[in-house]
């Protein structure tokens, strides 16, 4: 019942569009003060030990790494690499977009500006070689979202930080089915390219390749910096946050010459203003499970969920429809805050794994990036297609297929997620 | 005066994350290179205690979140369901955006207030008496941090000051929507030097311009 009343109260909240924050706070507020004896003064305790945490501090900490090698140059670069990599097969240039995309979002650690720096210099050369525009901008909008699969991801973070899980295993967790996604997204294009005859580049020379590879390599280094630094235990996953920000920033200017230290300034506080963000929602959804916890409300649900006789699969696929169906209104990290902390205590009891959870929550958040009605990178890609949010749509539909068939995939074969960090760990 | 609020919150923001950033690197790298054996170097690094960069970390981005989160709200980052009120008349729109910013001034006030009782009664109170030298019943000295053993209450101010600067911020931010209509937006996926990289229009080989 109580259960019923607060997410009526956080329902109402939220459409009238104040910030999810703030939705969830007053939810809170409001709950405690009408509805129970708790002293709202617990409250204030509360807001201190939110984000007291060390693992939280890794989220800045990215954004921050991210943020310094967000740059068209970077971007070039990535473009340079994966076209001589792959453009001399056919629809060359559009499957080297899908491997840039992939590389720049898990160096720059956001979708949407992803989308916009390897669309806008992507698709007019797609255009120039006489791709059909929509083709083009459905594969990128699309290919924009691999970054939060791909290590390091903040959204994989923010799940960890939600549920005492393992950094370094979630991100270890996402290698190969951000691997194979790529090659899903690809083989499709592939496909796609060769019935409708689109073009090719011409195959690059050994020593092109080389020298895309060495351009790019310094960017690409920040992966294996943070995966290689938490595996190896040379860093907690907070420091080699901190070590990948000041990697990023020595890339950026010394190496890359990308910025001047007249830039880093703004780049600090563009970093900061995004961090604060996602902390600010954090303190609130910890209020919030604070609450539901009172309340009993996981408790209930796990009772529940077994009562029911859902099973694994059951239970996975409405985590699914329950997911996919938020995506279509909120970004991915206040989902995560607001759904973890109830899903968690769930698939415990349903003996799913922690890791595999994990996973296949960010695949969700992925589809949800590139679904109307507020799919970011569908915004994105057609603000810099100029095409139509429904033609933008329409375009990205076929990929947006090709995810849900890897998303079921994920689901149903938990070893896609959990083979590489069981080796591994 | 309110400029150079603007510029101090912005100042004090971006110091907070790089020094941040600056902090644990240097904590990491001292951690390593304590371990080589150079005479002199050794033994000076072995010297340094580095123990309290991960409670100062922590610290700094708190204040770093909290005021951060005062400077988002006039740069429109806090964002919510907005599908919902964006197809209503703009009139009645108008309204629910108003109501949302209220909500937000709301809560920042209530939150402000109650952190403050908090920190208040934490270690503040005895701070200021023994400071002032007042005589006032019940005095206790708070508690203080483990690693650097400072007064948790300096760190804890951080709550009420960014609050009631956030609650500041929607005011302000709601005056200016009455005014005139306008709300701050945050420009998604913003990348620089997009510009030089599309001018060189470099990327199709010479002679691949059309299909082949």
């Amino acid at each position: 019942m109580s259960g019923a009343i607060i997410f009526l109260l956080l329902a109402c909240l939220m459409l009238t569009g104040m910030p999810i924050s703030i939705s969830l706070g007053l939810t809170v507020l409001t709950f405690l003060f009408a509805f129970t004896n708790v002293p709202v003064e617990s409250v204030a305790m509360k807001l201190f030990t939110g984000i007291e945490k060390f693992e939280i501090m890794a989220i800045p900490f990215f954004i921050l790494a991210g943020n310094f090698l967000t740059h068209g140059g970077v971007a070039k670069r990535m473009i340079n690499f994966a076209t001589a990599l792959v453009g001399h097969l056919r629809g060359g240039l559009a499957l080297g977009g899908i491997l840039a995309c992939g590389l720049f979002a898990a160096v720059s650690g956001s979708s949407p500006a992803t989308v916009v720096a390897i669309g806008s210099i992507l698709l007019p050369a797609m255009e120039r070689q006489g791709y059909p525009k929509k083709f083009g901008v459905g594969v990128i909008g699309t290919s924009g979202a691999l970054g939060i699969l791909i290590p390091p991801s903040i959204v994989m973070v923010i799940y960890a930080v939600s549920t005492n899980a393992s950094i370094g295993k979630l991100f270890i967790a996402g290698i190969i089915p951000g691997i194979l996604l790529v090659l899903l997204l690809m083989t499709v294009t592939w496909v796609v390219a060769k019935k409708n005859d689109y073009p090719t580049l011409p195959r690059a020379s050994f020593p092109t390749l080389l020298k895309s590879f060495r351009d790019s390599f310094w960017g690409l280094f920040l992966i294996i910096v943070v995966i290689g630094g938490i595996y190896s235990g040379i860093f907690t996953a907070t420091e080699a946050a901190a070590m990948s920000a000041v990697y990023a920033f020595f890339v950026a200017v010394f190496v890359y010459k990308d910025m001047t230290l007249k830039d880093v300034p703004r780049t600090l506080l563009a970093s900061a203003n995004m961090s604060a963000m996602i902390l600010y929602i954090i303190t609130n959804a910890v209020l919030f499970s604070f609450l539901l916890t009172s309340e009993q409300i996981p408790q209930y649900l796990s009772s529940w969920i077994t009562d029911m006789g859902l099973g694994k699969i059951g239970f996975l696929v409405m985590v699914n429809l329950l997911l996919l169906a938020a995506g279509n209104f909120m970004e991915p990290s206040s989902i995560l805050l607001i759904t973890a902390p109830l899903l968690f205590p769930m698939a415990m009891q349903l003996g799913i794994d922690e890791i595999h959870l994990g996973v296949l929550m960010t695949v969700n958040m992925e589809i949800g990036m590139i679904t109307p009605p507020v799919g970011l990178n569908l915004y994105v890609a057609s603000g810099i297609s100029h095409l139509g949010l429904t033609e933008t749509t329409k375009a990205c539909a076929p990929w947006i297929i090709v995810m849900l068939v890897f998303l079921i995939c994920i689901t149903y074969v938990p070893g896609i997620s959990l083979w590489l960090p069981k080796m591994l760990f | 005066m309110l400029a150079f609020l603007d510029h101090l919150e912005e100042w004090l923001v971006a110091t907070l994350i790089g020094a941040a950033t600056v902090i644990i690197f240097a904590a990491v790298v001292h951690r390593y290179a304590a371990a080589w054996p150079i005479p002199g170097v050794q033994d000076f690094l072995l010297g340094l205690n580095m123990s309290w960069a991960q409670e100062l970390c922590i610290y700094m981005f708190i204040w770093m979140a909290k005021f951060g989160a005062a400077y988002g709200v006039r740069t429109g980052i806090h964002v919510g369901v907005d599908v919902f009120i964006n197809r209503l008349k703009d009139k009645t729109r108008a309204k629910f955006v108003v109501i949302g910013l209220m909500g937000g001034a709301l809560f920042t006030a209530v939150v402000g207030s109650l952190g403050f009782r908090f920190v208040w009664e934490v270690g503040m109170r005895y701070a200021v008496a023994t400071t002032f030298g007042f005589q006032w019943p019940d005095l206790t000295e708070g508690p203080v941090s483990p690693d650097l053993e400072w007064p948790v209450w300096i760190f804890y101010l951080a709550i009420p000051l960014g609050s009631y600067l956030m609650c500041f911020r929607f005011l302000q931010v709601t005056w200016r929507f009455i005014k005139t209509g306008q709300l701050p937006r945050v420009e998604e996926g913003h990348v620089d030097g997009l510009d030089e990289e599309l001018a060189k229009d470099d990327l199709l080989p010479a002679g691949v311009k059309g299909g082949n």
